[in-house]
């Protein structure tokens, strides 16, 4: 096993290639498109990057435990249109935004039974929630997106503090917040635990099965969280939202270091991932590029990304059998 | 051996901003006035169509366009974040064709905070809404889709001598476009109580949903002799799943937008029909519009683009 220190130092390393590779990038728009180092588009930027950044942490929790999370934009749809439904018919924005939560929870606590006492493959337990949460959201809409929504809710995509616009504001917390708990509770200490070895962990007395299920629970929360935003924003609930979802929110935690075979990574790391999503978008909008090469732009970013994570496994696999 | 993880990194980045440098040569043409156009989707022959008006339309004004478009009709959110870009482009006028006719409302609300006058193409932006969160927009180019409805609706009454059991294929549900289309051939048919509409589902204007949606439809219904898909990329795959059926002569197909894959199945018989719409001279229109809202010249708060039945 390798030890603590030199975790922490792998992670660390990880983490600053990745923030260098969205410096870099950074950079290379400032030098190629006038419009993009302005303080308002470096705001809108981060705006932008608060819907999937949000459920990239949940995803994050669940990869590093080794798992998956496919069902994240139809929950994401779920949520939303529980929390449309709710205020259509009279609750606060405060109930109304509790339920919608509420939605993402439970939904996301069954994909964490279906894995856990169902022994089913993450893959495959997610798949299908994947489409029951789809088709719930569009049995509660009736297939018809719900809009126009109260004021106290859509502040919550329109106010700024000190110029930060609120959905930035949120999504910061809620990293500082996950940063918190992966890396100073028993509950993180675990993630990283089941993922490195699911069976040595159970071994040692870890109740396995509860904290998986707690993981899965902990990403239908980030798919509600990011319901309220996405709401919000549009001023508007669809049952079609969020299709799509779920493979950015994958492509911001591999970018960010994570290994898709669980037990390392770091939410940081996703944060620079989402970021780095975004800025991509932007830069190629900015600059007019086609939208058909920007597909391919994005898709050679993620591969590249995880070329270098897994040529990296390799070396740090090597280095630590050295010293070993 | 961070510093070498680090090189690792960095180097595709600088590649890739490399990249990016390169596509932006243009900027020598940096003197000319930019327009942007954004699209549903550029995976629709409709928009490709646009396209190429509104590009030919900018090459003879001299004016630089950029087209940009989500690579889903269904996604709201990425077109919102599509125009949120381009305002910081500093693009002189927008081109807009809204994915979500209320959705895009609070976007066109940031256009008008940064003072660029924001023209809305084929798609309607939803007026109450509108109205309620204080936007505005320049004007509207687009044909009469309820008009077009009730034209298909009324050549399928004619061909079928009044009587027929009908199945629907809808757009994506509270999209405008699609909504329009689907009133204007209910209210043709429900001038003919014989033309009854038997099934009424929702493909969401993709090809292979029409397919499944067609088989599922012709399974509980095998007896309909008329089919009215929303677009022709439904009516196309529609047409797929009725052939595959075996009954491509005892239903009468007719779609919507008149694109070339459409018109040459109705000029080998498989489909019956399909409304034209124009988009290259919408695309045209949107450009010229753009120009003359640029030079300070009013343009009139509607702009109809003709629409015709293709049999």
């Amino acid at each position: 096993m390798i030890s603590r220190p030199t975790l922490r130092r792998i992670i660390a390393g990880r983490e600053a290639g990745t923030a260098c590779g969205l410096l870099v990038l950074c950079v290379g728009l400032w030098i190629a498109t006038p419009y993009f180092a302005t303080a308002a588009n470096l705001t809108n930027v981060a705006e932008q990057s608060a819907i999937v950044g949000v459920i990239a942490i949940g995803m994050t929790f669940v990869i590093l435990t080794g798992g998956i999370d496919l069902s994240v934009g139809s929950m994401v749809a779920l949520a939303g249109i529980v929390i449309g439904t709710m205020l259509q018919r009279g609750m606060s924005v405060p109930m109304a935004v509790l339920a919608g939560l509420a939605a993402g929870v439970v939904a996301g606590a069954l994909n964490g039974l279906m894995v856990t006492r169902g022994s089913l493959p993450p893959f495959i337990a997610t798949l299908g929630m994947m489409s029951v949460a789809r088709g719930a959201a569009l049995m509660l809409s009736d297939g018809r997106p719900i809009s126009g929504f109260p004021e106290g809710l859509r502040v919550l995509a329109t106010s700024r503090l000190m110029g930060v616009p609120a959905p930035v504001v949120l999504m910061l917390a809620l990293y500082l917040f996950a940063y918190l708990v992966l890396t100073r509770t028993v509950l993180g200490r675990y993630m990283y635990a089941i993922g490195g070895n699911e069976e040595a962990t159970a071994l040692a007395g870890v109740d396995v099965k509860l904290y998986k299920t707690l993981v899965y629970a902990i990403s239908g929360l980030s798919a509600g969280l990011c319901a309220i935003l996405l709401v919000a924003r549009l001023n508007s609930a669809q049952p079609i939202a969020g299709i799509g979802y779920e493979l950015d929110a994958i492509a911001a935690v591999v970018i960010g270091g994570t290994s898709l075979l669980g037990g390392s990574g770091s939410v940081i790391g996703t944060l620079i991932g989402a970021l780095i999503m975004s800025v991509l978008r932007n830069g190629l909008n900015l600059l007019g590029v086609s939208s058909y090469l920007q597909q391919v732009a994005i898709g050679v970013v993620i591969i590249v990304a995880v070329l270098i994570d897994m040529a990296l496994r390799r070396r740090v696999q090597r280095s630590t059998r050295g010293s070993a | 051996m961070i510093g070498r993880m680090k090189l690792g990194r960095v180097l595709p980045a600088a590649l890739l901003a490399t990249v990016f440098a390169a596509c932006n040569r243009g900027a020598d043409a940096a003197m000319k006035p930019t327009v942007a156009l954004v699209v549903k989707t550029l995976n629709n022959q409709f928009f490709i169509d646009m396209e190429a008006g509104a590009k030919a339309a900018a090459d003879s004004l001299g004016i630089e366009l950029i087209v940009q478009a989500p690579e889903r009709e269904i996604d709201v959110e990425r077109q919102m974040q599509i125009v949120e870009n381009l305002i910081q482009r500093n693009v002189k006028v927008l081109l807009l064709v809204p994915n979500g006719s209320k959705e895009i409302v609070p976007a066109v609300v940031k256009a008008n905070a940064a003072k660029i006058p924001v023209v809305v193409v084929d798609t309607r932006v939803d007026a109450a809404t509108l109205k309620a969160d204080g936007g505005t927009i320049t004007t509207f180019i687009g044909s009469d889709n309820e008009d077009g409805g009730r034209m298909a609706g009324a050549f399928l009454i004619d061909r079928l001598g009044g009587k027929a059991k009908v199945a629907v294929l809808e757009g994506v549900p509270g999209h405008e476009t699609a909504d329009a289309r689907l009133r204007g051939f209910r209210k043709a048919l429900a001038a003919s109580p014989a033309m009854q509409i038997v099934a009424s589902q929702p493909a969401n204007m993709e090809r292979d949903q029409a397919f499944n949606v067609t088989q599922n439809i012709l399974q509980a219904h095998p007896d309909i002799t008329a089919l009215f898909a929303c677009n022709d990329v439904m009516a196309l795959g529609a047409l797929e799943a009725i052939q595959a059926a075996g009954k491509a002569s005892a239903i009468s197909v007719v779609g919507f937008d008149a694109q070339d894959d459409a018109r040459k199945a109705i000029s080998e018989k498989r489909m019956a029909a399909t409304i034209a719409q124009n988009p290259r001279e919408m695309g045209r229109l949107a450009v010229l519009t753009a120009s003359r809202l640029m030079k300070g010249v009013a343009v009139p708060s509607e702009q109809p683009v003709a629409i015709s039945l293709v049999k």
